[in-house]
């Protein structure tokens, strides 16, 4: 395949959804809220607190808002094995064509959220993701590679759109690592 | 960026104007952070918990996930903001890996403030600076009680 026709078909990806949404696995918890305070070392007692956060503006315990696109990530074991072929999303084909064509490695570049609520205990995300843009190829200080741009919309199961967010990947070619 | 002109912690409604700096924030870069970093955030790429992997895939040694990156970015606002502060946007751009056994200092500065339905709306500019270079930069959006 030329680079032109590989270029046409890595981009023929933009604008299409990555599936249908993905129902979180589960819904705002104070467990995995507490494991992330933890790591982060946040203190804010609006997490954490049942009595600070009701006398915040909050009025109830939250979630941090940066800990939006946590709930949605699928986990280790789908982690450990990609989907078959016949499950594969849009995103999944998009990321095995840049891998087959050695544009392996991923390091994610940009993100930006937005958020049109914070989240409570029990709120259950559901994301629907779609690729907004396919780069052509770049020279960067990585490697030559493929920036790779999704729009994710959050919204809870009762259908409120809670929150976005623009996400931005490098697909490149590692250098050759010598043993 | 120094710390002159820091803030107190948190900061107390009506004191807030543009280009007040932020105090700065010193995070050690541990394995320990970005190891429980990655897993609290769900990210199992292995480039944040795999070393032999990580340098395999052209890496130095595991580095932090950007989800990570992103928690740290909102407590280091809300550390100094409080906890009536409402975050609606934050927008970062990685360059530098946290790799481990670093140090990045987080520096921030009000660049907007407005006063809109009884609240400051405001605007910070964030910068996280490693051994290599800026980590992060990024803007946060937030309001907090006005006075």
């Amino acid at each position: 395949m030329s680079d032109d026709d590989f270029l046409a078909l890595v981009k023929s990806y933009e604008g299409r959804p990555c599936g249908p949404p993905q129902r979180a696995a589960d819904p705002v918890n104070q467990p995995m809220i507490r494991h992330w305070v933890e790591a982060m070392g946040d203190e804010n007692p609006i997490y954490l607190d049942p009595e600070a956060a009701a006398a915040s503006v909050h009025g109830q315990i939250v979630a941090p808002p940066t800990m939006m696109q946590a709930w949605g990530m699928r986990g280790l074991q789908a982690s450990l094995n990609p989907p078959a072929r016949e499950d594969r999303t849009p995103m999944d084909e998009l990321t095995a064509l840049l891998n087959e064509a050695g544009f392996s490695s991923v390091v994610a570049t940009n993100c930006e959220q937005r958020y049109d609520r914070y989240l409570h205990l029990g709120d259950h995300l559901v994301s629907q993701t779609s690729i907004e843009s396919v780069s052509e190829e770049k020279k960067t200080a990585l490697g030559a590679g493929h920036f790779v741009t999704t729009r994710v919309d959050y919204a809870t199961t009762e259908g409120e759109h809670v929150g976005s967010m623009t996400f931005r990947i490098l697909k490149f070619k590692p250098p050759r690592s010598t043993p | 960026m120094s710390a002159a002109g820091a803030a107190t912690s948190p900061i107390r409604a009506g004191r807030i104007a543009l280009a007040d700096r932020l105090p700065e924030l010193a995070i050690p870069i541990t394995r320990t952070l970005i190891v429980a970093g990655a897993i609290a955030s769900r990210d199992y790429q292995d480039v944040h918990h795999n070393a032999v992997l990580a340098v395999q895939r052209g890496s130095k040694d595991i580095f932090m996930n950007i989800l990570t990156t992103n928690g740290l970015v909102g407590r280091y606002v809300t550390d100094w903001a409080g906890p009536d502060a409402i975050i609606t946007r934050v927008a970062i751009r990685l360059g530098a890996p946290n790799y481990p056994d670093d140090t990045m200092v987080f520096s921030g500065e009000v660049t907007g403030a407005e006063k809109r339905d009884g609240r400051d709306h405001l605007t910070v500019a964030v910068r996280g600076a490693n051994s290599l270079g800026d980590h992060v930069v990024g803007t946060v959006e937030l309001n907090v009680p006005t006075c």
